[in-house]
């Protein structure tokens, strides 16, 4: 008898340190840090007392939030949105047998695996205005007469930081599609192009539902990650000009690290929350379908 | 598909190819080049390729800063974080795999949100608990936290692994008269050693990498991991970008090995293991 009750217990066991370690370190910081969104918080970061919805009322009044908002999402959708499908269109090349395949699969990890902070230290060199080497090659090759100032104005500072994003971002999806690519049996396409399918086709009808799973993964992950990207934007720009590039997650860094506004850092992480609480819930219900026809 | 190609799209295919690969490798290209110029042309307009190949920079960096102590600790972060998640995420995993209980779907659910929050939207939080614990400005702090956040990968990987290993052997071991543990460790564990050792480098690899959280709560230089130590060549008006690169290629090179080690396995177990189990 006790020793059933023990079996019974004992997948919970097994569990255990990685719950504690998870509930320890992730979910405590949460429930914090909607207790201090709804906390009145002094500059040297010390919690007040409950202060109902003002936080996220002085954040709405900010006009910064609100570009901010907007900028979260082009940032994200345009991100994303490019890198799946240059990702995409990639991995079908690298499909192909060709010469040399591997070396470019082993180059098209390099952006991947690098840290996102050394990327982004390299392209802020880049595209320097000064001195950088963006203007220093397309100089000697005379495509430019006078160095270009590539990030003038708001719009192109943003623009480059979307670059870099898609720049570290793309191999993902090639990786996760290839993965999926390589498990299509090749007759398919054979008896396709008997019976006179053309190539769109064979896209549209083998192609795109056989990679669906590995595509669907890539792009979920990459929408949370990308939301949450921190070191791109802070490290080209920090926000400037005049908090015109943030993203919410450089926007809470600066209130809460910067500017010892914590309780409107801890609304704007609640904001962020929702979004991405929306996102996982579509992920979790694809996911757990997916686990019960298996 | 590749028989019935034409020459012209071969040749398109090829151009395709040369030039992803050039805009790709290109910071890498400005990266060494640039770790490799002199001081003083670093602020000089014209040149692509330095004018003096500096390769002392690489030997410079090393008393420049205290560049070997920001490895280590990225090494003992990075190991520390990566034993932790593991040796807790390998009894999870086996759980997840093997046995039947109630709750199962709801944990793995739970696995599933847990990768939505990102350390950074948390970070207001974390440094609050991190300061009421007094693992503020502490490397055993970034241990903790980088074992949680890669927990849930380190969990679904492993978790996919061990679904692929039939769990005959492991039965034929306990009517042998070992334990489950037993079992465990002398017939699954080396079944599942390339899933294991994928999944050990990759929370290594994104533990290393990590910048965010060390930049938040490490303000003691010594304890700087080499993300956030790079930036002492970074002044506020004066950026010593040779000696910067040149420790960002310490820090890139390791990794980029590594992951070319295990990116076959890697993408395989993320995808089935996360959608089809």
């Amino acid at each position: 008898m006790k020793k059933k009750t023990l079996a019974k217990f004992q997948p919970y066991v097994w569990l255990l340190p990685s719950v504690v370690l998870m509930v320890s370190m992730i979910v405590i910081p949460i429930i914090s840090v909607f207790k201090i969104s709804f906390s009145e918080v002094g500059r040297s970061g010390l919690v007040r007392g409950f202060n109902g919805i003002q936080n996220y009322l002085d954040i709405f009044d900010e006009p910064t939030f609100w570009h901010t908002l907007q900028n979260t999402v082009i940032w994200t959708v345009v991100v994303v949105g490019v890198s799946t499908v240059f990702g995409f269109v990639l991995a079908m090349v690298l499909n192909q047998e060709f010469k040399g395949r591997k070396i470019v699969r082993a180059v098209v990890i390099f952006p991947w695996a690098t840290a996102l902070i050394i990327q982004s230290v390299i392209w802020k060199y880049i595209i320097n205005a000064d001195y950088g080497s963006l203007n220093i090659l397309l100089k000697k090759i005379g495509l430019i007469k006078n160095f270009v100032n590539w990030t003038k104005t708001a719009g192109s500072m943003f623009g480059w930081e979307c670059w870099v994003g898609i720049f570290v971002t793309f191999p993902f999806v090639t990786f996760c599609v290839l993965s999926g690519l390589q498990s299509i049996d090749g007759s398919l396409y054979e008896s396709a192009s008997v019976d006179g399918a053309s190539f769109w086709q064979k896209l549209f009808k083998i192609t795109l539902p056989l990679v669906a799973p590995s595509l669907t993964v890539s792009t979920v992950l990459n929408i949370i990650y990308v939301f949450n990207s921190f070191p791109i934007v802070w490290t080209i720009s920090k926000g400037a000009p005049a908090d015109q590039t943030h993203t919410l997650v450089t926007y809470l860094y600066q209130l809460s690290f910067t500017d010892g506004k914590g309780g409107h850092a801890a609304a704007v992480s609640v904001i962020g929350f929702v979004i991405l609480a929306f996102c996982a819930s579509i992920y979790m219900i694809l996911s757990l379908r997916g686990e019960e026809e298996s | 598909m590749a028989s019935k190609r034409k020459s012209w799209q071969t040749i398109l295919l090829y151009v395709f190819i040369a030039v992803l690969c050039v805009v790709i490798l290109y910071p890498y290209f400005v990266m060494f080049i640039t770790a490799l110029k002199d001081k003083k042309e670093m602020y000089e307009i014209g040149h692509i390729l330095p004018e003096v190949w500096r390769w002392s920079n690489f030997s410079d960096i090393w008393t420049a800063a205290p560049v070997f102590k920001y490895l280590t600790n990225s090494m003992v972060i990075a190991g520390g974080a990566t034993f932790l998640a593991i040796l807790c995420g390998i009894p999870a995993a086996y759980a997840l795999a093997r046995m039947r209980f109630k709750g199962k779907g709801i944990f793995m659910g739970a696995v599933i949100m847990s990768q939505m929050f990102s350390p950074v939207v948390l970070l207001v939080g974390i440094y609050r608990m991190m300061v009421n614990i007094n693992l503020n400005d502490t490397i055993m702090g970034l241990i903790l936290l980088n074992a949680a956040f890669n927990q849930a990968f380190a969990i679904w990987l492993l978790r996919g692994t061990f679904m692929g290993i039939s769990p005959e052997m492991e039965q034929a071991a306990k009517i042998d008269g070992c334990g489950t543990v037993k079992a465990l460790i002398k017939v699954l564990l080396p079944m599942a050693a390339p899933g294991i050792i994928t999944t050990l480098i990759f929370v290594f690899i994104n533990a290393w990498n990590e910048y965010t959280i060390a930049l938040t709560l490490i303000s003691t230089d010594v304890f700087k991991p080499i993300t956030v130590g790079i930036n002492v060549f970074y002044g506020f008006n004066f950026i010593q970008w040779q000696y910067l690169f040149a420790t960002s290629l310490f820090a890139t090179i390791p990794v980029v090995v590594l992951f070319l080690a295990i990116e076959k396995h890697l993408v395989a177990g993320l995808t089935s293991g996360g959608v089809k189990g």
